[in-house]
């Protein structure tokens, strides 16, 4: 009886643990940051994808996301986007990959 | 024949074990260059890292670019016969016959110098020095007249933008605090952007204008103000941002504590913009102007004395716009890229029943025989501005015309647009642009922005009521200008105009 309680025991705090940390695990999906374009690494007119280096604000890490959305390889293309810029940022990390998820200038004037 | 053997094996023996040694010396060789090599370029990321992290290379924090544009204009005009309004004996105005006004040639430069510094994290100060003056002339003698209220002068806002002296003048400065608690939200204060906004950028042919400016249909002025805005990320709606601007366009300055009959004039406006990408970007504006004063502070006038300068005497009320715009480029249609757009606005007077000493109310005129009495009517103006420029890919061609149409009691801010006879957008009547812009294949230096190209256009205004981009006075239909000595004009009327343009411009 004390086996089995202790065991239902055991599987409650397991669950609560997974319960409790699970939404932590959703929210870091996807990463916030703001920082300045080091470098922008992109093949051509007709690139459908790019990869910009940006220097973390708060941390001073260099991170290197993909791009795949037209509207910003656009900005790109036609050094609407260059690097210095700063960006707000929103990215995922997928099969080791950081793909960007929201690319803007940061906002004022 | 052993020995010879021996000797010969001996021989091969000797060269074999030679060559991998000159071989080896060779290697050695290489080896040296190539550790020497390493070991600078070792130096070279050291002194580089060096710079980025201990010593600010300035093109880290500053950003210089600017342009310059020569410019040859003609002008032609087509006065109607009218009244002239005459201040000693306001009743008996003599009549003017119509004539026709010109200038074949004009020629004026203007130099642009823009600055952007990076002071600290999340704040910058932007600014822009300008100078623009007609070749010959070093004041705004060549470029004013008597015919329109944004040009009988030049005055705070539309300095710079106006032909005038060769000063550099401080068009923009302001400074910028972003990211503000690490949200999308900036606020902004000082010499505002508030000129040349879209959909003007495209025949000026500069990038369209970011978050910052307001819709060229209802102001170009060069604010003195203050902006909060808000970036959301909301996927649905890409590009989305909100701000609330506020400007002052005459400061009164200390007065007795009772007053001296005038007040600040401010302008508040709200920008909410739903959408902003390439394929479509949507503005909703609304702007509210407080104590609309008679007239602006114009240190030198075109106007006869005791005319020749102004200030504000009263205020006549306030003003309320309201405008959409919208903006499309599309890319890969035919050859090149197609870019319209569609602005509509409405300006609503609310006049109190102050005039100026000549009986110009807000959009009212009062009755000599009847003063004071008069006012309080609101009048509903609107205007719609439409067009499109087609960029070829290829050639670096750009085509583009413009229409915009204002009606009878349709009022703007926009003294500071880049027109020679008035501003456009401020019209009662008709205009038809069309321009024509080559940019030259030359190679980027200074910045990737960097171009250089003429353009060639042409203007057609075609007024139907007196009185555009003047708030002072009623509006009079100009075939009406005669039908009684009660239209007399104080400004000089126009009927048509044309004026045929070219510029060489470079932006760097």
């Amino acid at each position: 009886m004390r086996k089995v309680s202790g065991i239902v025991l055991l599987l409650l705090i397991a669950a609560a643990t997974a319960a409790i940390f699970a939404p932590v695990q959703a929210l870091a999906d996807e990463i916030k940051m703001v920082g300045a374009i080091t470098k922008i690494e992109i093949s051509g007119q007709d690139a459908t994808t790019a990869t910009a280096t940006l220097k973390d604000n708060k941390t001073g890490e260099l991170v290197t996301v993909i791009v795949n959305d037209d509207l910003t390889l656009d900005k790109f293309k036609d050094h609407r986007i260059v690097p210095g810029d700063e960006i707000r940022l929103k990215y995922e990390v997928k099969d080791g990959k950081n793909i960007s998820r929201y690319f803007r200038k940061t906002a004022g004037c | 024949m052993r020995i010879k053997g021996v000797v010969l094996i001996a021989a091969i023996l000797v060269a074999v074990l030679a060559l991998p040694q000159g071989i080896l010396a060779a290697d050695e060789e290489i080896q040296k260059q190539v550790d020497a090599l390493s070991k600078e370029l070792r130096s070279l990321r050291q002194e580089v890292a060096q710079t980025k992290e201990g010593r600010k290379s300035i093109s880290d924090w500053l950003t210089i670019g600017g342009d310059y544009r020569f410019r040859i204009d003609s002008l032609r005009g087509e006065v109607p016969a009218f009244f002239q309004f005459n201040p000693a004996d306001p009743f008996n105005p003599p009549l003017v016959g119509t004539f026709k006004v010109k200038n074949d040639v004009l020629y004026t430069n203007r130099f642009g110098l823009d600055l952007k510094a990076k002071a600290t994290r999340n704040v910058t100060v932007t600014s822009r020095l300008l100078m623009y003056k007609a070749f010959g002339n070093s004041d705004t003698a060549a470029t004013t007249g008597t015919f329109f209220a944004d040009r009988i002068g030049t005055f705070d806002g539309t300095e710079g933008h106006v032909p005038g002296d060769a000063k550099l003048t401080v068009d923009t400065v302001f400074a910028t605090w972003s990211n503000i608690l690490d949200y999308p939200l900036w606020f902004s204060v000082g010499r505002r952007p508030s000129t040349g906004g879209i959909p003007g950028h495209l025949r000026q042919n500069t990038p369209k204008p970011g978050v910052g400016g307001i819709p060229a249909l209802l102001v170009d002025y060069a604010f003195d103000g203050m902006t909060l805005g808000w970036a959301p990320d909301i996927e649905a709606l890409p590009g989305a941002y909100a701000k609330i601007c506020y400007g002052r366009g005459f400061e009164n300055g200390i007065t007795k504590t009772s007053g001296n009959g005038l007040h600040d004039t401010d302008m508040l406006g709200v920008s909410v913009v739903p959408y902003d990408t390439d394929p479509l970007f949507v503005d909703l504006q609304w702007n509210h102007g407080f104590n609309i004063f008679d007239s602006p502070v114009i240190a030198s006038t075109t106007l006869p004395a005791p005319f020749n300068s102004l200030r504000p005497s009263v205020d006549l009320g306030d003003i309320d716009w309201f405008a959409i715009t919208a903006l499309s480029t599309l890319k890969n249609v035919g050859p090149g890229r197609l870019n319209v757009f569609g602005s509509g606005a409405l300006s609503i007077t609310r006049p109190n029943t102050n005039t100026n000493a000549f009986g110009g109310g807000l959009m009212f005129n009062d009755d000599p025989l009847a003063p004071g009495l008069q006012g309080n009517e609101s009048r509903t103006g609107w205007a719609g501005y439409v067009g499109f420029r087609y960029d070829m890919n290829k050639n670096r061609t750009k085509l583009g015309f413009e229409f915009n149409h204002g009606s009878e009691d349709w009022i703007t801010f926009a003294p500071a647009a880049d027109d020679m006879w008035t501003s456009k957008l401020g019209v009662r009547g008709n205009v038809y642009e069309g321009y024509l812009i080559q940019e030259f294949k030359l190679e980027p230096i200074s910045s990737f922005a960097s171009k250089t190209f003429v353009r060639i256009g042409y203007q057609y205004y075609d007024f139907d009521y007196t009185g555009s981009n003047n708030w002072v006075g009623a509006p009079v239909k100009i075939s009406d200008l005669t039908g009684s000595p009660l239209n007399a004009q104080f400004l000089t009327p126009m009927k048509n105009a044309q004026n045929i343009y070219a510029t060489l411009e470079v932006k760097f």
